[in-house]
């Protein structure tokens, strides 16, 4: 379902240009970087460019060339980070992993710089290297922000075929999915599950009003569950 | 009304609330495995972490540590949780009756 990277050659604009959004669909523009170069896996850094960052994806459009660019959707990173090691790398930068849907491939090395062709689906890391490092907080919160944004579509959670539904409500009701991520950061929590925590969790989980009818004749049901998905 | 999957979550959120502060280690779908403390949690279980280096280096040796890290919910496979600040009595007696009740 991930798609991974991709190369980008559309612009709109004069100059350099900007990448072409789908503000139908609600896509705005978050953030522009300038001043940023783009390393894909292995290979060396690609300059200068500017990063343009949206609710939906990642864009680095090279400064020079208007036919060179790249972009990866939100739903694609896996993971994304402020890299300051300078044994991981010689620059501060965001590095970020890119879910390609593909296996590893172990022949990875074989087909870098060598090849005139880069394959963009075999890329599973990518770092942006901003010019100014005192950028890299704002743009990894900024990423953060962006990446609460797109969780996964519901669809992808039934894909056994179990939609866990236990009533019609739920196929219109989305409250379980707020648009805004709430962050867990307590101070003083009152629900502990520590060791010293004398919170009775198995209540709290009763409290999730459970008041769907089928709960009462749980062992009749489930049967009917199970067999009848209407 | 909440479905199963969401009150899974629901049950999990409220694990790793209590498990902020604490070190973990977060193992990816792509074998990837981090260790950090827990920064945040959100209903999608994403994952914040500071402090985080790679638990094999050798096998990733360009991200030997970072300072912040956000991980993708649906990138996760497992959550190595401190056996010490988990209750796993209670853990078990809540995720028995969530699966009675369903």
């Amino acid at each position: 379902m991930a798609s991974g990277l991709r190369i980008v050659t559309e612009r709109v604009g004069d100059g350099a240009g900007q990448p072409v959004l789908d503000p139908d669909n609600g896509e705005e523009l978050m953030h522009v970087q300038p001043g940023v170069s783009i390393v894909l896996g292995n290979r060396p850094p690609e300059s200068p460019g500017t990063l343009y960052i949206s609710t939906k994806q990642v864009v680095w459009l090279s400064d020079t060339d208007r036919a060179k660019g790249y972009a990866v959707d939100f739903v694609s990173l896996s993971l994304h980070a402020v890299s300051r090691d300078p044994d991981a790398y010689h620059s501060p930068c965001i590095y970020t992993q890119i879910e390609t849907g593909a296996e590893e491939l172990e022949s990875e090395d074989s087909d870098s710089e060598s090849d005139n062709i880069l394959n963009l689906s075999k890329i599973t890391e990518m770092r942006l290297v901003p010019s100014d490092p005192n950028q890299l907080d704002t743009l990894f919160a900024i990423f953060c922000e962006c990446a609460e944004l797109n969780p996964d579509p519901i669809e992808a959670e039934g894909e056994d075929g179990h939609n866990w539904v236990f009533s019609a409500d739920q196929l219109e009701d989305d409250g379980g999915e707020d648009d805004d991520s709430e962050w867990a950061i307590p101070e003083n929590s009152s629900h502990s599950i520590g060791s010293n925590g004398n919170h009775d969790l198995a209540h709290s989980v009763v409290q999730l009003h459970i008041n769907d009818q089928r709960f009462e004749d749980a062992e009749e049901m489930e049967q009917d569950d199970k067999n009848g998905h209407h | 009304m909440l479905s199963c999957m969401e009150m899974c979550v629901q049950l999990f959120l409220s694990v790793f609330k209590d498990l902020v502060g604490s070190e973990v280690t977060v193992e990816l779908k792509d074998d990837l495995a981090v260790r950090g403390t827990l920064h945040a949690v959100d209903q999608f279980l994403n994952f914040k972490l500071v402090n985080v280096r790679v638990v094999d280096p050798d096998k990733h040796p360009h991200m030997f540590s970072v300072q912040n890290c956000f991980i993708r919910g649906s990138a996760v496979r497992y959550v190595q949780l401190p056996p010490n600040e988990v209750d796993v009595e209670l853990l078990q007696d809540a995720t028995r009756r969530e699966a009675r009740s369903s």
